[in-house]
C-alpha cells in the first residue's frame, strides 16, 4: 500500500515540505548558492516537482515541462518519503535503481550535507502538520 | 560490526603476471573482438610501451586497431569525443585501455559514446542511467594507483563549461583487469610516492567509511598491509619487481575497497586543494591523510587501531586510543621515509598552496560528496583548523 493515495496528496505533503526547507535560512540559502535546478519524478503516485535554485526567490513547481532541470532524480514516491526520513541509503538505492540520478552528480552530492539535517526536519513538519499517519 | 545492509558486486575479472600484457591472449580470445580501439596517452605511446601490447593482440584475435594518445592530464569531453570517433573509423568492437586515472576515465566514457551513441552529458550523465552492457573494455593500469581498473565511475570534464561530470554505472566496470607490474617500472619515484599514498589513502578511508562493510574491509585492510611492506621500497629501487609487484596488486584492492565504501574526509580536502591550488591529487591525500585521522579521531579509533596492526604497530597490550595514535604516526612515518626517498611535499605550504586559499579549500571541502560518507561530520570550521595545520 503506498504512503500517499493520489498525487495531490503526495503535491500537498511533499510540496509542502520543500517549501519549509527553501524557507529554513541555513538550508535555503545554500540551496539559493548552488544555483542547481533539480526536477524529481515520482512514480505511484506520479508528480514531478522542480526546484529553481537559480532564481531568487525559488519557485517551486509542480508538473513543469517549461523550466529545464540540470538533475533529475527518478524514484518511486515511497522511497522518496523513506529518503527524508534519512533511512534510504543513498548508495544503495543508485546501484539499485531505486533512484536514478541524471546529471552532473558532483552538484547533487554537494547537497547532500546540507540537506541532512532535513532527516530530522521532516517528521516534526509531519507532525506539526496533521499527517500523523505518514510517520514511519 | 555487520551493518543493516551492505551489496558487493564485482564484475571485473583480474589477471596479475608481470609480462601478461603482452599476452593475454587466452582472455582476450574469449570476447571475440577483432576490431579493437586502444587508448593511451602521448608519454606511454613515446616511450615505446604500447607497441608490445598493442602487438600482442593480434594473438587474441584482434585483427585491426586504431590508437587515441591525446589523453590530457585530467580526462576531458572533447578528448572521449575523439577517442570516440577513432572507434568508429573501424567500428571498433572493444577498447583497451593502457594508463593511469585520465586514460581509464576517458576510455569509459568513450566506451558509452561507442556503444550507445547519442549525447554523453544529455543522455548519460549521472548515476545507473545506463540500462545496458557496453562493448568489452581491457584495463591495463601503468601506475599504482587510482584503481579505476576495477571502479564503476568515470569522472570528465565538460571543459565548455568547466563542469565536471561524474558517470557512475554499473556497466562501466572493466571487463578484464590486466595487472603487468613491468608497466610500473619504469614510474619515477615521486610519482610512484603519490600514486602510492593515493592508493594507502582509499583503503584507509573505506576502511572507516559509512559504506564500509565486511567485504571491502577485507580488501582495504589487505591493500595497507601490502603498502606499508612495500611503498618506501619501490620508491627507493623503482626497479624491483617484487615491491612494484605488491604495489599494483595493493592499489587494486584499494580500488575495490572503496569502489564500495567510498572515502571521506581527507578526499573531501584533497579534491578541494587540488580544485583551488592545482596540487596533484596523490600528493594532496599523502599530506592531508594522518591529518584527515585525527579530525576522525574520536569516531574511527577502533579501526585505526585494526588499521595500526596492518601498518605493523605491535598492539597487543595497548589501549585503544594508544593504538588508533600509534597508527597515524605510522603514516606519518611512511611519509618520512618517502621525503627523504623522492622529495614528496608533507605541508600544504610546500606543496604550493597559499595561506590564503585555506578558507576557500575548507569551504569546498564541506561541499565535497565524500564528506557525505566521512564518519564525522565535515564542518568548516574544523577543516579549516585541520588544513591550518597541514599547512
Amino acid at each position: 500500500m503506498p504512503y500517499f493515495e493520489n498525487s495531490e496528496k503526495l503535491q500537498e505533503v511533499l510540496g509542502g515540505f520543500f517549501r519549509m526547507l527553501l524557507d529554513d535560512p541555513s538550508i535555503g540559502q545554500k540551496l539559493k548558492e548552488s544555483k542547481l535546478v533539480i526536477k524529481f519524478n515520482y512514480a505511484d503516485p506520479n508528480l514531478s516537482i522542480t526546484i529553481d535554485c537559480s532564481k531568487d526567490p525559488i519557485p517551486l513547481t509542480f508538473n513543469d515541462s517549461a523550466t529545464k532541470p540540470e538533475v533529475e532524480m527518478n524514484m518511486k514516491a515511497d522511497t522518496a518519503h523513506r529518503f527524508w526520513f534519512g533511512k534510504v541509503n543513498l548508495l544503495a538505492a543508485l546501484t539499485r535503481r531505486e533512484m536514478v540520478a541524471k546529471g552532473p552528480i558532483p552538484k547533487v552530492l554537494k547537497l547532500l550535507p546540507v540537506i541532512k539535517p532535513a532527516y530530522d526536519l521532516y517528521p516534526k513538519y509531519l507532525e506539526q502538520n496533521g499527517y500523523q499517519n505518514l510517520l514511519i | 560490526m555487520v551493518p543493516d545492509f551492505f551489496q558487493f558486486y564485482f564484475p571485473t575479472k583480474v589477471l596479475f603476471q608481470a609480462g601478461l600484457s603482452r599476452d593475454f591472449s587466452n582472455e582476450l580470445s574469449l570476447l571475440g573482438v577483432s576490431r579493437m580501439l586502444v587508448i593511451t596517452d602521448s608519454h606511454l605511446l613515446k616511450s615505446g610501451m604500447i607497441e608490445p601490447i598493442v602487438e600482442g593482440l593480434k594473438l587474441g584475435g584482434v585483427e585491426k586497431t586504431v590508437l587515441f594518445s591525446d589523453v590530457p592530464p585530467n580526462s576531458e569531453l572533447t578528448a572521449v569525443k575523439k577517442a570516440c570517433e577513432k572507434g568508429m573509423e573501424i567500428e571498433a568492437e572493444g577498447i583497451l585501455a593502457v594508463g593511469g586515472g585520465s586514460v581509464m576515465d576517458t576510455a569509459k566514457a568513450a566506451d558509452i559514446l561507442l556503444t550507445l551513441g547519442g549525447d554523453l552529458v544529455q543522455d548519460y550523465s549521472g548515476a545507473h542511467t545506463l540500462t545496458s552492457p557496453l562493448k568489452p573494455l581491457i584495463a591495463v593500469p601503468t601506475t599504482a594507483g587510482t584503481g579505476s581498473e576495477v571502479t564503476q565511475v568515470a569522472v570528465i570534464l565538460d571543459e565548455s563549461n568547466g563542469v565536471k561530470l561524474s558517470f557512475l554505472d554499473r556497466y562501466l566496470y572493466p571487463t578484464i583487469a590486466i595487472l603487468d607490474p613491468e608497466l610500473t617500472l619504469s614510474m619515477p619515484p615521486k610519482l610512484t610516492a603519490m600514486t602510492g599514498m593515493d592508493a594507502l589513502t582509499h583503503a584507509i578511508e573505506a576502511s572507516t567509511s559509512l559504506e564500509a562493510n565486511p567485504y571491502s574491509d577485507a580488501f582495504s585492510m589487505k591493500a595497507i598491509r601490502m603498502i606499508k611492506d612495500h611503498l618506501a621500497k619501490a620508491v627507493q629501487t623503482g626497479s624491483d619487481l617484487k615491491a612494484r609487484s605488491n604495489m599494483l596488486v595493493a592499489s587494486n584492492l584499494a580500488g575495490v575497497a572503496f569502489d564500495h565504501a567510498m572515502v571521506g574526509v581527507v578526499h573531501s580536502m584533497s579534491h578541494s586543494v587540488g580544485a583551488v591550488a592545482h596540487v596533484p591529487h596523490g600528493m594532496a591525500n599523502s599530506i592531508l591523510l594522518p591529518w584527515g585521522m585525527e579530525y576522525n579521531f574520536d569516531v574511527a579509533k577502533e579501526r585505526y587501531s585494526d588499521v595500526g596492526k596492518r601498518l605493523g604497530v605491535k598492539t597487543q597490550g595497548m589501549a585503544v586510543d594508544e593504538a588508533a595514535r600509534a597508527a597515524i604516526e605510522e603514516v606519518r612515518a611512511l611519509r618520512a621515509e618517502l621525503k627523504r626517498a623522492c622529495g614528496l611535499p608533507d605541508r600544504l605550504g610546500e606543496a604550493g598552496v597559499k595561506e590564503s586559499d585555506l578558507p576557500k579549500i575548507a569551504q569546498l571541502s564541506v561541499e565535497d560528496g565524500s564528506s557525505f560518507y566521512n564518519p564525522r561530520e565535515v564542518v568548516e570550521a574544523e577543516v579549516l583548523e585541520t588544513l591550518k595545520r597541514a599547512y
